[in-house]
């Protein structure tokens, strides 16, 4: 009997192509947009290499420190290479900044030295403080002879302090330990609030399921309630058949995610799996108390479960993941409450940690969240008999 | 009149949609547009960083301190839990310095002891890494040369006070355009999602078979119809977009009114239209209103992810750009990219503007000439 | 006959008023019985009720001898259902629908399978098996509402107007085939207000209205009940008033209506009426165009007994 029943609703829902559509379809797709639109953002705000212009004229040949530092910086086969450099003439170079093939260009005269810019940014900001830099770091020679002059030596070698100061400055050396942690992707948030999505969106599954086995929500439902089998041997049934079908469309988002997109949900599997278990069980906890709870018709109920999951998403940070941290930070019980959020920081903190009881926390969480919404379900579910029909 | 009336009612219905999508564009639009002033002067980027200070606040380290609060913006962040890794990671801050207890005792002890520190390897961290290392050079520079304490950060301050000059030749005010352009390319998914997913669902309740069939059999002339429910839906989209032309004068404020905004105003009306003859084309095609749900949702949010309208357009991969090139968002966001860094207005500038929207417009007639075929086909065979 | 259902005082309330009033009747074995009344008098909730999918205020309901509630699986087993509405999956096809349904009663598939052909044959949906209940036509539909409620071969068999908005063919196609599974020994509770079909198909018949049973009996019984005997109806144009007040004071005549060109006159006894009815007209010279003779109906009994006609 129960595998009668199970078997099914499992083939009802699957043969929905609404219900197809927005739990499993709908995802996929939009984790396709979010490859192709978010795929080189972070490699593009790496510091790229600047195009700048320098012009050749008198005074920038005849500086010798300028010179070789902006030799360096524009050094191909460098590592260090920071600009890309073209030596131009002023009306040339002006040209190419109007056109914007450069972010600025320097021009040395003799008392100052400019650099002139279209507008205000990021590669303009890092030229002018490499170029303050190398200026600054004429004053330095200039404090370095007059060290050496002061100390007494009379016999001054010019060149040798010139060296001397060269090498003071070049061995100067600055040292930096990086320990940030390795996964810093944060677009990746973008793709956990998808599966969450998909989690939450499951529920119009469950939904849709216990809906046709309640005597007041649906016709079927009647027929159902005067057959010889316990409701609650259907409804496990029918809750367990949209399980699976929530599971195996989250498998194939998975599978599609990882080897298509090749997204990066951390190492630990297992930990992963139980997360969607459990975030796939909260989306099936709304569809059941949706319902069971509410009496519309069961396009408004789908209605509620799809506001309400891309309000959650919302929240969680898919349309940009400034929103949960500003919650996060701001008002942290709202996405202590919210499901998409809980599936949301599960991965982050599996992805972004190294510790577990943050992902624990939120695991607990939402099996808990589940709980209270099936209890509460449970509590209407349990009639069998209705006032009005 | 009657035709319009009908319409009314229906568009009534499905007020909610419409208030949402505009709601989503407010959202956004002010979320993502920070204020600042409108300067032409040349002013430098600061990259967020967060200091955490084990050492005395005295000295060497004190001054290293202040030479960051005055090249940075300085995040507060409560030492709490994971606070300081979650902020790294949503981006609050690009950059955190330790200073590690005994800092300065050892750099003056000539150790030149470590510095840790996180980045978000973007450029602002970059940038933030360059000012810090700055630092540290010239002091490791002085102390070579004399390490009275005093002395050093004396040498310091002076070399650094030596700067470039630095002039900016735009005219532009480009952070008003930049904010002007965020908005009328987020409109690209209001426009798309709210206002052709209601004129499909309203088309979709004309065209149900049984009131089709009611309609086709009844008294009114069908052209005559037709024409009124074109011009229904067109008004609704008018509408719309005086609506979101309107509210982009509140939110990004006067630069609309230069002829900057004007071509935004321009670009976003011909863009409005083929987004009429797009939802023409849905609706005639599809009268089931479930899926028009769903392909609605999937030709916005396909467009405006691909075409930029969510992400910075010189973000997305060329690849992506290339299939972009068949929706008439693509089109429309170029335009609004241009008007952008558009120094002059003249004919030879304003070329490719035009260029841009003839293709919108061939977008449009395509968009036509297809329903329109689609629609004769069906009346007469069904 | 032992009684299969028996109904004792059952009342049902909606807030404030009572959609079932202190009801009591019973069913006996083999036989079809069918509540007439009007929409809105209390048939379909009097079903719920004896289904246990309503609550109730008051009453008590035995099915087979035993207490009916629902738990009372071995009662359900027995009972087929074939509700109003169309109650079946549209994400399935005509045999999974019924498969699904008959499968909630009958474990062993061979004896299922062979149920579910018997049911497909008796509504007729052989060439259909494959279809979705989106391809049905309205009357097909209806035809497979029934076969997913009676598949398991149930004794007792609840049909709430199962024939409501359906064409003539697939109605003659449903009432032959409720007619054949009474045949084969099933009881049938049968409601609808479509009086012709009661005269046909039940055995019994309980009228209600307002949740109250007015009259019940077997068709013959029930037209015993009326005073009039005999309907004579008489096509006139354009009547005078005097006449229809001549009319009323004859022998017999219970009562006269005039509408529409149509003179209905209700007598009270005997069967040669309308040729005392034929020298009056006769007489007074009216000219008529057709006149024509009627034994009452259920639906005048309705008429007579309530004041208004059953459809509404």
């Amino acid at each position: 009997m129960f595998l009668h029943n199970f078997k099914y609703s499992f083939l009802t829902l699957f043969r929905n192509k609404m219900l197809i559509f927005w739990t499993f379809a709908f995802p996929i797709i939009l984790a396709t947009f979010f490859m192709m639109a978010f795929s080189n953002i972070e490699k593009k705000e790496q510091l790229d290499i600047i195009d700048i212009a320098i012009v050749e004229n008198e005074e920038f040949t005849n500086n010798k420190i300028l010179n070789e530092a902006f030799k360096v910086l524009g050094d191909k086969n460098s590592k260090e290479q920071l600009f890309n450099i073209k030596y131009t003439k002023l009306e040339d170079a002006k040209k190419l900044l109007t056109d914007g093939e450069i972010s600025g260009y320097l021009l040395v005269k003799k008392e100052s030295t400019e650099v002139i810019v279209s507008t205000s940014g990021v590669n303009q900001t890092i030229l002018k403080q490499v170029t303050d830099e190398i200026i600054q770091n004429q004053k330095i020679m200039e404090k370095i002879v007059e060290n050496e002059t002061v100390n007494g030596i009379y016999n001054i070698d010019y060149n040798k302090i010139y060296e001397n100061a060269i090498k003071t400055i070049n061995e100067a050396e600055v040292r930096l330990e990086n320990v940030s942690n390795k996964n810093l992707s944060y677009t990746m948030i973008e793709f956990y609030s998808l599966i969450a999505m998909a989690c939450l969106y499951g529920g119009i599954l469950g939904l849709s399921s216990i809906n046709e086995v309640q005597a007041n929500m649906s016709n079927n439902g009647k027929r159902v309630q005067v057959s010889p089998v316990s409701k609650s041997k259907i409804i496990l049934g029918s809750t367990l058949a949209s399980y699976i079908a929530q599971l195996i469309g989250l498998a194939i988002l998975f599978i599609y995610t990882v080897f298509v997109l090749k997204i990066d949900y951390g190492s630990n599997l297992l930990l992963i799996i139980l997360l969607s278990l459990v975030g796939s069980l909260a989306g099936l906890s709304i569809g059941i108390l949706v319902g069971s709870g509410f009496k519309t018709n069961e396009n408004a109920k789908t209605g509620i479960i799809l506001s309400y999951t891309m309000f959650c998403c919302f929240l969680s940070g898919m349309m940009g993941i400034t929103m949960k941290y500003i919650i996060d930070k701001n008002i942290p019980i709202i996405n202590k409450l919210n499901p998409a959020s809980m599936i949301v920081d599960g991965f982050y903190s599996l992805y972004y940690y190294d510790t577990l009881d943050r992902y624990f926390f939120n695991v607990i969480s939402l099996v808990i969240f589940a709980c209270i919404l099936i209890l509460i379900s449970i509590y209407s579910l349990r009639r069998q008999k209705y006032d009005s029909i | 009149m009657t035709v319009f009336n009908t319409f009314l009612k229906i568009l009534n219905k499905n007020k909610f949609i419409i208030i949402m999508y505009t709601v989503i564009l407010i959202t956004f639009a002010g979320f993502n547009m920070k204020t600042s002033d409108n300067r032409l002067s040349f002013v430098s980027s600061k990259p967020d960083v967060l200091v955490i200070n084990n050492d005395e606040n005295i000295g060497l380290t004190k001054d290293l301190i202040e030479y960051i609060n005055k090249n940075t913006n300085i995040i507060d962040i409560e030492d709490k839990k994971d606070n300081i890794n979650d902020a790294l990671f949503y981006r609050e801050v690009n950059y955190i310095i330790y200073i590690p207890k005994n800092y300065r005792k050892d750099f003056l002890n000539g150790l030149n002891p470590k510095l840790k520190i996180k980045t978000t390897g973007d450029y602002q961290a970059s940038l933030a890494e360059i000012i810090l290392s700055r630092y540290i050079k010239l002091a490791n520079i002085y102390l070579n040369i004399n390490n009275n304490e005093d002395e050093i950060i004396k040498n310091i301050n002076e070399t650094l006070k030596s700067k470039t000059n630095i002039s900016v030749t735009s005219k532009l005010d480009t952070n008003n355009l930049s904010k002007a352009t965020y908005y009328y390319n987020f409109a690209n998914y209001s426009i798309l999602a709210g206002c052709v997913y209601v004129i499909c669902l309203i088309l979709s309740s004309f065209r149900e078979e049984k009131i089709r069939k009611r309609t086709v059999i009844s008294s009114t002339n069908m052209r005559k119809y037709n024409r009124c429910l074109m011009l229904s839906n067109s008004l609704l989209a008018i509408f719309l977009w005086l609506f979101y032309v309107l509210l982009s004068f509140i939110i990004v404020g006067n630069i609309m009114f230069s002829i900057h905004g004007l071509l935004y105003i321009i670009n976003s009306f011909i863009f409005t239209i083929c987004a009429l003859s797009l939802a023409f084309l849905i609706g005639n095609i599809i009268t089931n209103k479930n899926a028009i749900n769903g392909i609605v949702n999937v030709v916005s949010l396909g467009s405006s992810f691909l075409c930029g309208a969510f992400v910075p357009i010189e973000y997305i991969p060329n690849s992506v750009l290339l299939i972009a090139h068949i929706f008439p968002s693509y089109w429309y966001i170029q335009n609004n990219e241009i008007i952008k860094t558009l120094e002059v207005v003249n004919i030879d500038t304003l070329k490719v503007i035009f260029i841009n929207i003839s293709v919108i417009i061939g977008f449009m007639m395509l968009f036509t000439i297809i329903s329109n075929i689609i629609s004769k086909r069906k009346t007469k065979t069904k | 006959m032992k009684n299969i259902i028996e109904v004792k005082n059952l009342t049902k309330k909606y807030k404030n008023t009572k959609a079932i009033d202190d009801l009591s009747f019973n069913v006996k074995e083999g036989e079809i019985l069918g509540l007439l009344g009007p929409n809105g008098s209390g048939k379909s909730t009097t079903i719920n009720c004896i289904l246990s999918l309503l609550n109730f205020d008051s009453g008590i309901i035995e099915i087979f001898g035993k207490k009916m509630n629902t738990n009372a699986y071995d009662i359900k087993e027995k009972i087929g259902v074939v509700f109003q509405e169309v109650a079946v999956f549209n994400e399935l096809t005509v045999y999974e629908n019924i498969d699904y349904f008959c499968g909630l009663y009958i474990k062993d598939k061979i004896k299922r399978k062979e149920y579910i052909e018997d049911a497909i044959k008796l509504v007729g949906l052989e060439d259909f098996k494959k279809y979705y209940p989106k391809q049905l036509s309205g009357g097909l539909l209806r035809r497979l509402n029934i076969a997913c409620g009676i598949a398991h071969k149930p004794k007792l068999i609840f049909l709430d107007e199962p024939t409501v908005a359906v064409d003539p063919q697939s109605r003659n196609n449903i009432l032959d085939g409720i007619k054949k599974l009474a045949s084969e020994g099933a009881t049938i509770v049968y409601t609808t207000h479509y009086m012709e079909e009661v005269e046909i198909l039940c055995n019994r018949v309980i009228i209600l209205d307002r949740g109250k049973i007015i009259a019940s009996g077997t068709n013959e019984e029930l037209k015993l009940l009326t005073k009039i005997e005999e309907k004579v109806i008489v096509e006139i144009n354009d009547l005078d008033e005097k006449y229809i007040n001549d009319i009323k004071k004859q022998n017999n005549v219970d009562s006269v209506s005039y509408n529409d060109n149509n003179l209905v006159i209700y007598f009270k006894k005997g069967k040669n009426n309308i040729v005392s009815l034929i020298e009056y007209l006769k007489k007074e010279n009216i000219i008529y165009n057709k006149i024509y003779s009627m034994v009452p109906t259920l639906n005048d009994v309705f008429l007579e007994l309530t004041g208004k006609e059953l459809r509404d």
